[in-house]
């Protein structure tokens, strides 16, 4: 990691580190200071209530996306913008603006575009109306949860608002933006074109997207801070339609921190071979039945089965909120997995293996550096996800605190990583799954090679359900017939029953990296396990869509590049 | 089929006669011709098949930069390409068209992947499935609209699609020429007016540039490529009194190419201009009632015909609605008064779209052929003060089943809404603006009053938050019509000549009926480019369909209106003060 500027690299590493504030910071670092302070000390003379903290944040983005379509380029936009966010605080860290009341939590930042080169007036002037408008949408918050606290019986968690956490002073030099366009249409145009040798599919698309993200904090607490990271990204889909009116896709993704890590064009070109082959095979597939059972799940779909059930009930925050179904809230010290399994969300881990992963960062949005956290040991719940919005009987935060410019801070995941202590080679979980559809009487099993994200409902008001779906599942049978490709299936369920029936892992993790929607925005994470069988896993069929296919014949390709 | 290609035919060989057009080698256009002749033949069983099929296509570059003082925000450039694709099932006198359904159930396929290049089999593939889907809910439209229309009984039938000759026009598209780099430095450098006036608490610059061409193609045998481009600077502001009072005040340019906006000299006067008017806004006091003349000075004159009169122009037709919507739209003052006076007699109004220019000054709202593939021809609407004619589209309305070339707004649904291009209003009896002023004092001396009311500036388009529009709505519906914009630049004029600005003041009343009482006209008329949307203030924070439009008018003089204070609590101030104070 490369401090900033050069020259006080020495010093940095001898551990003076307050020096870099002082003296050379990027310019915009310092604008914000100084309007930080300036309104700081004007609303603590004139405001009342005046503020205990404000936090500045400035996201500096920069980007593009290039995409081509049967041959033809389709898209190729960019931006660079800068935006920010402000947070202010007014009460007092007991009870503050950001308290959660019957899921709310409050939404003041705008995540407005202020100017990308570091004309101090320009900064100062958008610094100042956001701080005067947050400022007062913050009292105004305030003041409604001060009443309503006399009046509605008071919150089982009686936790705190706002952590204290030790103020972080570093820079790290901006990130550099890379993205070749002329390198990236000439190869994406016969790249797509490779799709139109494929009647079944009816659109597709093959792009790529490249960001550079780099984030100035600076608080009222004495934070200064500049990290970063870059995203890059290929993206296949193809699209078809059954017979029967069922549309179906296929997505396929490679990511990197960089476009230099993205791969060459004979791999994108076998990926997209592999992704339409994949469809047709869909298209020809049988239509899933209802079915429970037992089951294996593929390392990616393992790690999304985790995401989605397991890794949205551990953020932290949702433990203290009453609208929130709160599963997990009352099982700490309790065994809430088998106990060969545990559960690490690590956003210091840059790689697995040999695959990139997108769920690193340095900082969080808090400014917190970035902290492993075993959140699951040997099957019993240790912990949490956690921001500055502390829990009961974690009073800090451990670096999971994010969110999309424009959002409020909520806990996040990050790259979550399922770890067995005892393993069996991936064919021999086969033969344990087969073993146990012959236990059972089933005339067969399922196996789920590719998932598509699903959601999660998390709320106390809904069915405390989870939807992931599969892209990919083979029957498997008992009696030596070869795997049968099935498809409309949906897995559903309730997440501690599936939990319960977790009964082995194979020994290859596979990393499915992701980005994920939530309270805070969409943020890049991704989900690591190996493949698991699962003793009870119900599916059910996709609703089914009256549509017929085109009624017309596909207008004949004329040129398709070599 | 037989009558299209014999009218195609005709079309074709009348369209040879005029002018030798080449074949067209546009391979998009080839696509969309050859796709939309196919679409005819889509069948569901049970239903029938279209008897119109069209295909829109906008496509070229776009260059956007904003900048706020002095700070650039942000810069990009992009080429683009959109498309729409029409059904129309049924027939020309009962279609799918004026009709809102509350949706079809059917999904439709993903689209993403319209090409930007001109290539013919992907260009060819994505109409196909849009079309596809497109008749599958035509079909679910159409009974849903008889459904619909056995419920109630209809009080007039018109037929639902004016006929139109086809019109076969292909011209080169337009290519973006504008030096990048320039135009962020003045984008830049004019963002930096603002920071002279401390006043000012917020202030962005947004300039935009496009060309590239419009195409449509239909199953009439039109066949239109024609070139499309333009570019606009819009600055806005917002400044507040001591006790509060918010004003917000925007100004923009447009031109169809970047070449043909002011110069940066000019267009740096008139931002000064509006933060000047800004800053006395916020030292000036508040204004009371008013009933009297007022003078409409400079661009103001040209602002209240815009706003009072543009849209009443062009007549709705009340669609059919199915169960579970509701349709509602303020009605047209102008409505079944054709034959009337409506302006003083010695005043004409001629919407021409095919005027570029007028004393060379460049006209925003200039186009040969609309949307509908219709070519656009001069319409005298009002004659020595009577009104002539409507702006149509070729949506039948009462009394009308032909189109006049006017559709350039979309309307969703409901296809297009017939609008302005470039109104030129005219007095035949002009006086100087002194002479303006000193009958505005003479008139006020008759009826003993000591001031008289001068409005240089009106907030059209309105650059106030949807929020604040909704408050003004529901302060000024008393008057029976629906209110006008802020007017923002607002003096009293003493009979010695001296002027004091005041502030917070909204008209009330003040609708097409009041232009009868224009007593005179300035012999300074000047063309007022903005963007047109149908849209109440035509509010640019509603985000509503737009396009440029021109206004050529004068200062006006008109006698009778009513002024009242703008109601409301007002903001607070910011507690701290602004950089640009604390800095000084």
């Amino acid at each position: 990691m490369t401090l900033f500027p050069p020259p006080m690299r020495r010093l940095a590493l001898f551990g003076a580190v307050a020096m870099v504030a002082a003296a050379q910071q990027p310019a915009v670092l310092d604008t914000m200071v100084r309007e930080l302070n300036r309104n700081f000390s004007a609303l603590q003379e004139k405001a009342k209530p005046a503020p205990y903290f404000i936090g500045y944040e400035v996201t500096d983005l920069e980007q593009r996306s290039i995409t081509a379509s049967f041959g033809a380029l389709a898209d190729n936009s960019g931006s660079h913008s800068r935006l920010l966010d402000v947070s202010v605080r007014v009460g007092s860290p007991k009870l503050d603006n950001y308290h959660v009341e019957n899921g709310d939590r409050g939404s003041f930042t705008s995540g407005r575009g202020v100017a990308v080169d570091d004309t101090p007036r320009a900064l100062e002037m958008r610094l100042w109306g956001e701080t005067d408008r947050v400022y007062r949408a913050a009292v105004d918050r305030l003041i409604r949860l001060q009443s309503n606290q006399q009046v509605k019986v008071a919150a089982e968690d009686q936790s705190d608002d706002f952590s204290t956490e030790t103020p972080v002073v570093h820079a790290s030099s901006p990130v550099k933006f890379h993205c070749d366009q002329a390198g990236w249409t000439g190869r994406l145009r016969p790249l797509s074109a490779r799709f139109a040798k494929y009647p079944e599919v009816l659109t597709s698309t093959v792009g790529v997207s490249c960001r550079a993200e780099t984030h100035y904090l600076a608080t009222t607490e004495g934070t200064r801070l500049v990290h970063g990271r870059g995203y890059a990204r290929v993206v296949i889909q193809a699209h078809a339609r059954a017979e029967d009116g069922s549309d179906l896709s296929i997505d396929r993704y490679f990511d990197s921190g960089d476009e230099s890590g993205l791969p060459g064009d004979d791999a994108i070109a076998r990926a997209i071979d592999r992704a339409a082959a994949d469809l047709v095979a869909l298209l020809h597939a049988p239509e899933t039945e209802p079915y429970t059972g037992p089951a294996i799940l593929g390392g990616q779909a393992a790690g999304v089965f985790f995401h989605e059930i397991f890794g949205h009930r551990v953020e932290g925050e949702r433990q203290k909120d009453e609208s929130e179904g709160q599963t997990f809230a009352k099982s700490l010290g309790k065994s809430v997995l088998p106990e060969f399994l545990s559960v690490v969300f690590d956003p210091t881990r840059h790689r697995f293996g040999e695959t990139e992963l997108n769920g690193w960062y340095d900082y969080d949005s808090e400014g917190v550096p970035a902290q492993k956290v075993g959140v699951v040991e040997r099957g019993i719940l240790k912990g949490f996800l956690l921001s500055r919005s502390p829990i009961r009987e974690f009073p800090h935060s451990n670096g999971h605190g994010r969110r999309e410019p424009g959002r409020e801070v909520y806990s996040r995941q990050s790259n979550l990583i399922v770890e067995a202590d005892r393993t069996v080679p991936d064919a021999q979980l086969r033969r344990m799954l087969i073993d146990e559809i012959k236990k059972r009487g089933k005339p067969y099993g399922l196996f789920f090679r590719e998932v598509q994200g699903g959601f999660t409902n998390t709320q106390r008001t809904s069915l405390q359900a989870f939807r992931v779906m599969p892209i990919l599942v083979d029957r498997v049978y008992a009696d030596g017939r070869p795997d049968e490709l099935v498809r409309g299936a949906n897995i559903v369920g309730t997440p501690l029953a599936s939990f319960a029936g977790i009964a082995a892992a194979g020994d290859k993790p596979e990393v499915f990296n992701g980005y994920c929607g939530a309270a805070s925005g969409w943020l890049p994470v991704s989900a690591i396990s190996p493949a698991l069988l699962v003793s009870e896993i119900e599916v059910e069929k996709k609703p089914q869509s009256k549509d017929r296919p085109p009624l017309l014949p596909a207008p004949v390709f004329h040129e398709v590049a070599k | 089929m037989r009558t299209w290609l014999l009218t195609a035919a005709l079309a074709a060989i009348g369209t040879l006669a005029a002018q030798p057009q080449p074949a067209p080698l546009d391979p998009v256009l080839n696509a969309m011709r050859d796709e939309a002749m196919r679409s005819l033949d889509l069948a569901l069983p049970g239903a029938d098949k279209p008897y119109f099929v069209e295909y829109h296509v906008d496509d070229g570059e776009t260059v956007r930069i904003q900048a706020s003082y002095g700070g650039l925000v942000s810069r990009s450039r992009s080429p683009f390409r959109a498309y729409t694709v029409h059904v129309r099932e049924g027939s020309y006198q009962f279609d799918t068209s004026n009709f809102l359904s509350r949706g079809s159930g059917v999904a439709g396929f993903n689209l993403t992947g319209f090409p930007l290049d001109p290539a013919y089999d992907a260009v060819r593939r994505y109409l196909w499935l849009s079309t596809d889907q497109a008749y599958k809910a035509a079909v679910d439209r159409l009974a849903q609209k008889r459904a619909s229309m056995n419920r109630a009984t209809a009080s007039e039938t018109l037929d639902d699609f004016a006929h139109a000759t086809p019109l076969v026009e292909i011209a080169a598209p337009r290519r973006l020429q504008i030096d990048e780099d320039a135009w962020a430095e003045r984008v830049r450098s004019l963002s930096g007016v603002a920071s002279q006036y401390p006043e000012i608490q917020s202030s962005t610059i947004t300039f935009w540039a496009s060309a590239g061409a419009f195409y449509l193609v239909n199953t009439e045998g039109t066949e239109v490529r024609t070139p499309d481009s333009e570019a606009a600077l819009r600055v806005w502001m917002v400044a507040q009194a001591p006790d509060g009072m918010r004003l917000r005040d925007g100004i923009t340019f447009h031109a169809p190419d970047p070449a043909g906006l002011p110069s940066e000299a000019e267009m740096r006067l008139r931002i000064a201009a509006m933060a000047e008017n800004a800053v006395g806004f916020t030292k000036a006091p508040k204004g009371v009632e008013y009933s009297g003349p007022v003078l409409f000075e400079g661009v103001a004159g040209a602002q209240i015909l815009a706003e009072v009169l543009g849209h009443n122009f062009t007549l709705l037709r009340q669609p059919v609605v199915d169960q579970g919507v509701n349709f509602f739209a303020f009605g047209n003052e102008l409505a079944g008064r054709r034959g009337s006076r409506i302006l003083p007699e010695w005043m004409d109004a001629i919407d021409d779209p095919t005027a570029t220019s007028w004393h060379g000054q460049t006209l925003a709202g200039s186009y040969p052929i609309d949307r509908e593939g219709v070519a656009a021809k001069p319409v005298q609407l009002v004659e020595k003060g009577v009104l002539k004619d409507y702006l149509r589209t070729r949506q039948v309305i009462h009394g009308y089943s032909n189109s006049n070339g006017r559709a350039q707004l979309s309307n969703g649904m409901l296809g297009h809404t017939a609008s302005i291009s470039n109104l030129f209003v005219t007095a035949s009896q002009t006086v100087p603006l002194a002479e303006l002023r000193r009958k505005l004092m003479e008139i006020c001396k008759e009826r003993d009053k000591a001031y008289g009311i001068v409005v240089r500036r009106m907030d059209y388009p309105s650059v106030g938050t949807v929020e604040e529009a909704t408050k003004l709505v529901q302060s000024g519906i008393g008057g029976g019509a629906l209110p006008v914009s802020l007017p923002v630049g607002i003096f009293k004029l003493y009979a010695d000549g001296h002027e004091e600005q005041v502030r917070g003041l909204m008209f009330r009343g003040l609708n097409a009926k009041s232009l009868k009482d224009i007593v005179a006209a300035g012999d300074d008329s000047a063309p007022f480019s903005f963007a047109y949307s149908a849209g109440l203030f035509a509010l640019l924070d509603a985000n509503s369909p737009s396009h440029p439009a021109t206004v050529v008018a004068p200062s006006l003089l008109v006698d009778d209106l009513d002024l009242k204070p703008v109601e409301g609590d007002l903001p607070k101030l910011p507690l701290t003060p602004s950089p640009a104070v604390a800095r000084r």
